[in-house]
């Protein structure tokens, strides 16, 4: 094996545990290979580290001047999507689980913005004149620069004499909320690349050649391909998983698939918490189970007290009053099953 | 500098950094898009021609020509002619100005007006038009005078605008789009287009079969020929042969929208001075032809002329005085006139108007003597079955009429109008105000230009502005035409394939669209080439609403065809003719006869004059239109037509003898071989060739990407989506005030179109997004018609559009009394008033909102008080109340733009602004997308697709779409299949996928491709409509209609069906009944009547409001006054008292039930006919008192 094979279990001689083989990094992709374990585990990796591995995004924005030529709600737009330093977001807060009336400093990094255009030439404003609070010992909630010159992603452009001041709250959250909080660009997931399972239909017209229509994937070389009158295998399940994964640039590769991780590890966490809170402790251990809702958000009548007629719209009917002509409320009072 | 022309050849690729250059650096020669305003240009033409810069007689010196001179005589109106004076007054000439500031503006340094002003301003782009009078009194010296008839409306970029021939750079500096096109009106801020419209082709006599016919009279058959007559002034006068039975012909033409019948023979010798066997052999043929053994012809000619024997008018000079003394009051000319004369004009203002109209000399009247003989012999060709009715329906048979040329008819007829009716009853006020007074006398001098021309309306001007707003037109002739209505549709900037389309439609006219048949409707082989076949809307305008081919062309002048008699006479054209049409055929240009000849011959003309107007040689113009009819059996009526006309279409194609481009026309067209494709020329019999099978579309069917592999429906339904797509409406959107208008934000240019795409430029107004699409039916979402998009896509501004709505707030009244002029409100808030906290800060010191403020409904939008002027004059405010303004709409919106809007005097405070509110509107659910092939659907679901897509140009290239460049052997699978392998994908562009909630692979193949898509603008939010209850019909108590008032949807009769079909009776009660017209009704048991019931009034009760609800029937009540024989003490029951104080007793068996509120309506309106309606109330149901007994007792006590 080599350098790059890491396996931390490989001592306690339990090989079933999974296995990372790390093909290609660099400081914005991950290509590896997750191995020895199941399809169900492969996939909530992935779609964890796509959608809710937390970074950090403006979120408010709050305009105080804008003569520009771009409307103030589309400004507000592009400047939730310009990429931030998410590094150190862990030691945020979420701002909505803070103690602070709003937001504050344990939750949220402010930028600010203020460009104003003083010459004939168009001015551009990029996203290296939004300046951080600086009251972060870290780097957290700083934008993402990373082309040769320095400048960063393109917010907007300034004619003479039109101007921008804006301070922008940024905060901690996760993509499932919104997209500009996605670590990553891209997540490629592949296994069984000789189709061996038969999972795909690759389907081809008669006269033509599939292997002509239908290309390899570069993973192919790393399996054996189905053997000259091999028996197709029913059984057989995938256990070899390829990710290439592209971050947007506000985490390094291996912080985002570690903090997939870690939050696939609360998950887990909180899930055998609500399932058997005796064992595993919590706040709900007092909890008598799982039970379906109420009807009424106000917490009042259970639906199956009333016989069914309240709905959550209230108890009222459209023609108003509650009263028809039979009587009072519909078929309760004045008959005689009471 | 001096850099090169800028380039106007296009082909399909991006290029990106050339737009971008023409956009950063407006051309400053000429536009780079020249197509674009090719396709607007008949609009323009046609309008310039009113008034023509090259020193020709524009076509209003024509119709003034038409109109010619008025003469009024004074003295007693009732006398005769005889020792009177006599006024001759004409109109000289009429000008109109570039808009301009007027002159009671004493502010204003520029002086011009530009439309972008006036769209900004709501106001109307509009010129000074004045008229040069001459006058002269019993022939004596001329006097001329010039008067003011007002602002009329000006067509953008005509030459009587600022905008004419402006470079690119030019407009973007006046506030216009960098190709404004022109072509359009701006009324009241409003842009407007004229509509064109199909009409007959002129002065071709067409063969009609139509039913309607017989309707004129007894013995009137369905044949007759139809003759649309045009004078130079575009004006037409139809003129209609009718057969009758026995075999005579009538004369039929429409004055001032009466129908007037003449006998044929009549005009005949009333145009020249001739004899029964003139007219014979003019019909037949000289003696010994063969068509004096047609027995059917010769015995019909011969009781033609001996019918007419019965009006023993034998003489030219006979039949004119005849002619002019039944016509004298019809046509209004002047008393001093002889009969004769009035003949005379009878025949130059409505007999083959277009043979001569103006000073008719001889030679005319015999052109036209020809020609009325011509339409006869067509006339008995048809009704002999020698030749087939012309379909009037087919574009060979029709032309275009134009905006601007309807305009100079109106405008003419405006001005006839006020000369011979205004000016006439100025004149006759004054005479009659001063009878003492005569033309020659020095008071009359001093008075007439000035004082008397005051009185009559003079304007003019007004009528037009009318017309273009409206659409209406109001006239006294009718112009020719067949409607009143519907002339002019606002040319919506909805999105730039929506605008370019309003100048290629083409309309059928308004009296089509009501027409049950279909026939109309059809889609004719001759439409080819000239008519797109794809692009008509589905539902009840398809078929009437067309649009021209994007080649296709409309003449907007004659082509000069001086040469052509000569060279028809030189190959062999002669004066004799015979009506044997094997004989003889006619050659006839624009209308008039030029010779005959054999029908070989004729062919050989024809080829002859093609030959030589492709190589452009002997004077013949490129644009000439040799229509040669062939010989049949039974077919349309032979010769050669050659037409020079404008309102004609033409259309390039390829002539192949000299391969070089020639222009036909749709009259010539259907028996020409016209190849499609090279491929298909044969030998002999092709003459020309397409230079694009393409040509055959319009503009926007151009652009549905290979349009040749759908189903043909869908090519339709893209046409229609393609204008209803959010889109870019322009660039220069900060100068536009539309009362709606939506925009998308994220627009791109499709990575598939057609070269044609860059050459109109569409790449500057962008209307959909390349989206990478995946065809798969898997969560549920994708019920017919719908998809979903990415949500990360979506969050990152997928499909975001933006709506901008303009409000107007005037405080001036819109009526235009002269009271409704002064100043009574000013805007702002009143001095010393009270502002509450939440109005001061939505608005500004001024009374006018902040820009970039949101607005949610009911936010004020601006304040304004009323004023009075004081003793200085100054305005103040009395009152001290401010009202305000408030934003109506129930979405959040943004305050875009405040306009001012100043007077045009300059004179007067603030009165009106207009506010622009943006409301942003990103997709939701329900939102309709559609791609470019006629798939529409909704979107139904916002789902993270999260799945590699992909890329969307994989090679980075712009792929050519246009349509029939594959084939068979050779398709545009294959073709893009393998460039799809090149790059490293599935042949079929199918790909694996996996779910993404197990992260299995899907079993199927999946086909994911790059499509362009559209968002179309309906968009749930102006769409979705609910209600429990609300507002309601006072009468009948059930919910109002319509959206915006808050009303209901119909449940209707068959939505009804349904619902009982599924046995949902407790839902339709809920539908029918609760959520509608349910109304609580007092009945007396007794009579069951609704009507009779009234609630009692107790003299003990303390106040109104604790009066017991107490109701009793009147009917079965006793009146206690009326009952003085009755025992009181055998009355039973309480006594009641009703409101005015009479005592009853009984009555009291009401109760209290649920009906329909419709039911009870009913009921009062039949009472009000006399007719009682009596309900059974089922007696089970009777209100219990006191405790419960068993059933049968109350039976019993009842």
């Amino acid at each position: 094996m080599d350098a790059l094979h890491y396996d931390p279990m490989a001592m306690d001689g339990e090989p079933e545990q999974p296995q990372v083989k790390i093909s290609a990094a660099d400081s914005t992709r991950v290509d590896f290979e997750l191995s020895r374990t199941n399809l169900p585990f492969a996939n909530a990796l992935r779609r964890i580290i796509q959608a809710e591995v937390p970074t950090i995004a403006i979120d408010l924005v709050e305009i105080e001047v804008n003569s520009s030529v771009l409307a103030d709600e589309f400004i507000a737009h592009r400047l939730g999507l310009i990429p931030l330093d998410s590094k150190g977001v862990n030691e945020l807060n979420y701002s909505r689980d803070c103690d602070c009336e709003q937001y504050c400093e344990q939750c949220s990094v402010s930028l600010t913005l203020h460009a104003k255009c003083t010459s004939d030439e168009i001015m551009k404003v990029y996203a290296r004149d939004l300046v951080a609070d600086g009251r972060h010992a870290n780097s957290v909630g700083t934008p993402i620069i990373t082309d040769p010159e320095g400048l960063g992603c393109l917010i907007a452009k300034l004619r003479k004499d039109q101007e921008l001041k804006i301070t922008c709250i940024a905060k901690k959250g996760i993509a499932k909320e919104h997209a500009k909080w996605m670590p990553t660009s891209a997540v490629g997931f592949e296994y069984d690349p000789h189709n061996k399972l038969h999972h795909l239909d690759m389907w081809f017209e008669n006269n033509t050649d599939p292997e002509k229509e239908w290309p390899k994937s570069k993973y192919a070389q790393w399996e054996e391909p189905l053997q000259e009158g091999e028996p197709f295998d029913y059984d057989a399940v995938p256990n070899r998983f390829y990710f290439e994964v592209e971050a947007s640039g506000t985490m390094e590769p291996d912080l985002i698939i570690q903090g997939g991780i870690r939050v696939l590890q609360q998950k887990i966490g909180g899930l055998l918490k609500g399932l058997d809170p005796r064992k595993y402790g919590g706040d709900d251990a007092d909890m008598d189970g799982p039970r379906s809702p109420d009807m009424n958000m106000d917490g009042g009548t259970t639906p199956w007290q009333d016989g069914g007629y309240t709905t959550p719209y209230g108890n009222n009917t459209a023609y108003g009053g509650g009263n028809t002509a039979y009587g009072g409320g519909p078929y309760s009072q004045g008959s005689s099953w009471q | 500098m001096a850099p090169s022309a800028t380039s106007t050849e296009w082909d399909h690729q991006f290029h990106t950094l050339r737009r971008q250059d023409l956009f950063r650096n407006p051309p400053t020669d000429h536009s780079a898009y020249p197509a674009l305003q090719l396709a607007v240009n008949p609009h323009i033409e046609s309008f310039n021609a009113i008034f023509r810069g090259d020193g020709k007689p524009g076509l209003l010196a024509h119709g003034l020509a038409d109109i010619g001179t008025k003469v009024f005589l004074d003295g007693n109106d009732r006398a005769g002619p005889e020792g009177k004076n006599r006024l001759q007054i004409r109109i000289k000439e009429v000008t109109l100005q570039k808009p301009q500031v007027p002159p009671s503006n004493k502010l204003a340094l520029n002086r011009e007006i530009f439309p972008a002003e006036c769209r900004e301003r709501h106001a109307t782009y509009r010129g000074k038009l004045s008229a040069t009078f001459e006058y002269s009194i019993n022939g004596g010296d001329v006097v001329e005078f010039t008067r003011e008839l007002g602002q009329v409306p000006i067509m953008i970029k005509s030459n009587r605008c600022h905008l004419e021939n402006n470079s690119p750079a030019l407009l973007v500096s006046r506030k216009e789009e960098s190709e404004e096109l022109g072509g359009y009106f701006i009324v009241n801020g409003n842009e407007k287009i004229i509509r064109l419209l199909q009409v007959n082709k002129r002065n071709f006599p067409m063969a009609i079969n139509r039913p309607s016919f017989t309707n004129r009279g007894a013995g009137y058959t369905t044949y007759g020929i139809i003759l649309r007559s045009v004078r130079p002034d575009e004006t037409s006068q139809t003129n209609v042969l009718h057969y009758l039975k026995d075999g005579n012909v009538t004369f039929r033409f429409s004055w001032r929208k009466n129908e007037y019948l003449i006998p044929v023979i009549m005009i005949l010798k009333a145009l020249v001075e001739t004899n029964d066997r003139e007219i014979f052999e003019g019909l037949i043929g000289p003696m010994g032809s063969k068509a004096a053994q047609n027995t059917f012809l010769t015995d019909r000619v011969e009781l033609l002329l001996r019918t007419y024997k019965a009006y023993r008018l034998y003489s030219k000079s006979e039949t004119r005085a005849y002619l002019g003394q039944k016509f004298r009051v019809v046509l209004g000319v002047p008393e001093t006139m002889s009969d004769y004369e009035v003949g005379t004009e009878f025949l130059r203002k409505i007999v083959c108007v277009h043979l001569g109209n103006v000073d008719v000399t001889e030679k005319q009247d015999l052109d036209k003597f020809h020609m009325v003989l011509f339409m006869i012999r067509k006339l008995y060709a048809l009704a002999a079955g020698e030749c087939a009715v012309d379909n009037p329906d087919a574009i060979q048979n029709q032309e275009i009429l134009l905006g601007g040329f309807l305009y100079s008819q109106i405008l003419k007829e405006r001005l006839d109008e006020f000369l011979s009716v205004s000016v006439r009853t100025a004149i006759r006020d004054y005479l009659r105000r001063h009878p003492a007074v005569s033309f020659t006398s020095e008071e009359f001098r001093k008075e007439f230009p000035g004082g008397i021309f005051r009185k009559s309306n003079e304007n003019i001007a007004n009528g037009l502005e009318y017309f273009l707003s409206t659409g209406n037109l109001v006239s006294a002739s009718g112009l020719d035409l067949q409607q009143t209505a519907g002339f002019t549709v606002v040319a919506e900037k909805l999105n730039f394939l929506r605008f370019i389309s309003h100048f290629r439609m083409v309309h059928r006219g308004a009296f089509f669209a009501q027409l049950k048949t279909t026939a109309v409707r059809k889609l004719l082989p001759e439409s080819w080439g000239f008519m797109c076949p794809v692009h008509t809307p589905d539902g009840s305008p398809c078929g009437l609403l067309n649009h021209m081919t994007h080649k296709c062309k409309i003449m907007t002048d004659y082509v000069d065809v001086s040469n052509i008699p000569a060279l028809v006479a030189e190959l062999g054209a002669v004066e004799t003719s015979s009506a044997s049409t094997d004989e003889s055929v006619v050659v006839m240009l624009d209308g008039k006869i030029i010779g005959w000849s054999t029908p070989k011959e004729s062919l050989r003309i024809g080829d002859c004059l093609r030959y030589w107007k492709v190589e452009g040689s002997h004077n013949v113009p490129l644009q000439l239109e040799v229509g040669y009819v062939p010989p049949s059996n039974g077919g349309s009526y032979p010769g050669l037509y050659l037409t020079s006309t404008p309102s004609r279409m033409v259309r390039p194609v390829k002539y192949l003898p000299l391969q070089k481009e020639d222009y036909v026309g749709p009259h010539e067209q259907p028996y020409m071989s016209i190849a499609v494709v090279p491929q298909e020329i044969e030998s002999g019999v092709s003459t020309h060739v397409e230079f694009d099978p393409t040509n055959m579309l319009s503009i926007l069917a151009n652009m549905t990407p290979f349009s040749d592999f759908n189903q043909s429906p869908r090519n339709m339904y893209q046409c229609q989506m393609g204008k209803q797509t959010m889109g870019t409406p322009g660039t220069a959107i900060r100068h536009r005030t539309d009362n709606k208008s939506y925009r998308i934000q994220t627009g791109q240019t499709p990575i598939v179109r057609a070269p044609l795409h860059n050459t109109y430029g569409f790449d500057n107004f962008p209307n959909g997004m390349n989206a990478v699409v995946a065809v798969i039916s898997y969560t549920g979402y994708d019920m017919d018609d719908a998809m979903i998009i990415n949500k990360s896509a979506h969050e990152r501004g997928f499909g975001h559009g933006t709506v901008y709505k303009t409000k107007k707030i005037t405080l001036k009244d819109d009526s235009r009394t002269r009271a409704a002029k002064s100043v009574v409100k000013m805007f702002g808030f009143a001095p010393h008033s009270y502002v509450s906290a939440a109005y001061q800060g939505m608005l500004d010191d001024d009374g006018l909102p902040h820009v970039g403020r949101m607005v949610k409904e009911d936010d004020v939008l601006c304040a304004w008080h009323t004023v009075t002027p004081d003793y200085n004059g100054n305005l103040v405010n009395l009152d001290g109340i401010t009202h305000y303004e408030k934003y109506k709409d129930s979405e959040i919106g943004f305050i875009e733009e405040v306009r001012l809007i100043g007077a045009e005097s300059g004179s007067e405070p603030l009165q009106t602004i207009s506010i622009k509110i943006r409301i942003p509107r990103s997709p939701v659910i329900g939102d309709k997308f559609s791609s470019r092939h006629g798939q529409k659907g909704v979107l139904s679901q916002k789902w993270p697709m999260s799945l590699a897509g992909k890329a969307g140009a994989l090679h980075g290239l712009a792929q050519d779409s246009t349509p029939f460049r594959f084939d068979e052997e050779n398709t545009a699978a294959d073709y893009f299949g393998h460039q799809l392998m090149k790059a490293g994908f599935n042949y079929h562009g199918n790909e694996p996928m996996y779910s993404g909630i197990t992260g299995e692979e899907l079993g199927a193949d999946i086909y994911i491709g790059v499509v362009y898509y559209q968002r179309l603008r309906h968009m749930v939010n102006d769409k979705y409509q609910v209600r429990t209850t609300g507002p309601v019909v006072p009468t009948t108590g059930q919910p109002i209609k319509g959206r915006k008032r808050g009303g209901g949807i119909r449940v209707g009769e068959m939505e009804r069906d349904a619902l009982l079909a599924h046995g949902t009776a407790f839902l339709l009660q809920d539908r029918l009944l609760n959520c509608s017209d349910y109304t609580r009704s007092w009945i007396c048991r007794r009579c069951g009547s609704f009507l009779s019931v009234q609630p009692t009034v107790s003299q003990f009760a303390p106040g109104k409001k604790k009066a017991p609800s107490m109701v009793r029937c009147r009917n079965c009540a006793v009146r206690l006054d009326d009952s003085e024989g009755i025992d009181l003490t055998e009355i039973q029951g309480e006594i009641w008292e009703d409101g005015q104080g009479n005592c009853w007793v009984g009555g009291d068996q009401t109760t209290q039930v649920v009906v329909p509120g419709a039911l009870k309506f009913l009921d009062v309106e039949l009472a009000a006919m006399g007719v009682k309606l009596k309900y059974r109330i089922d007696r089970t149901d009777e209100p219990r008192k006191g405790p419960m007994k068993p059933l049968k007792q109350i039976s019993a006590a009842a």
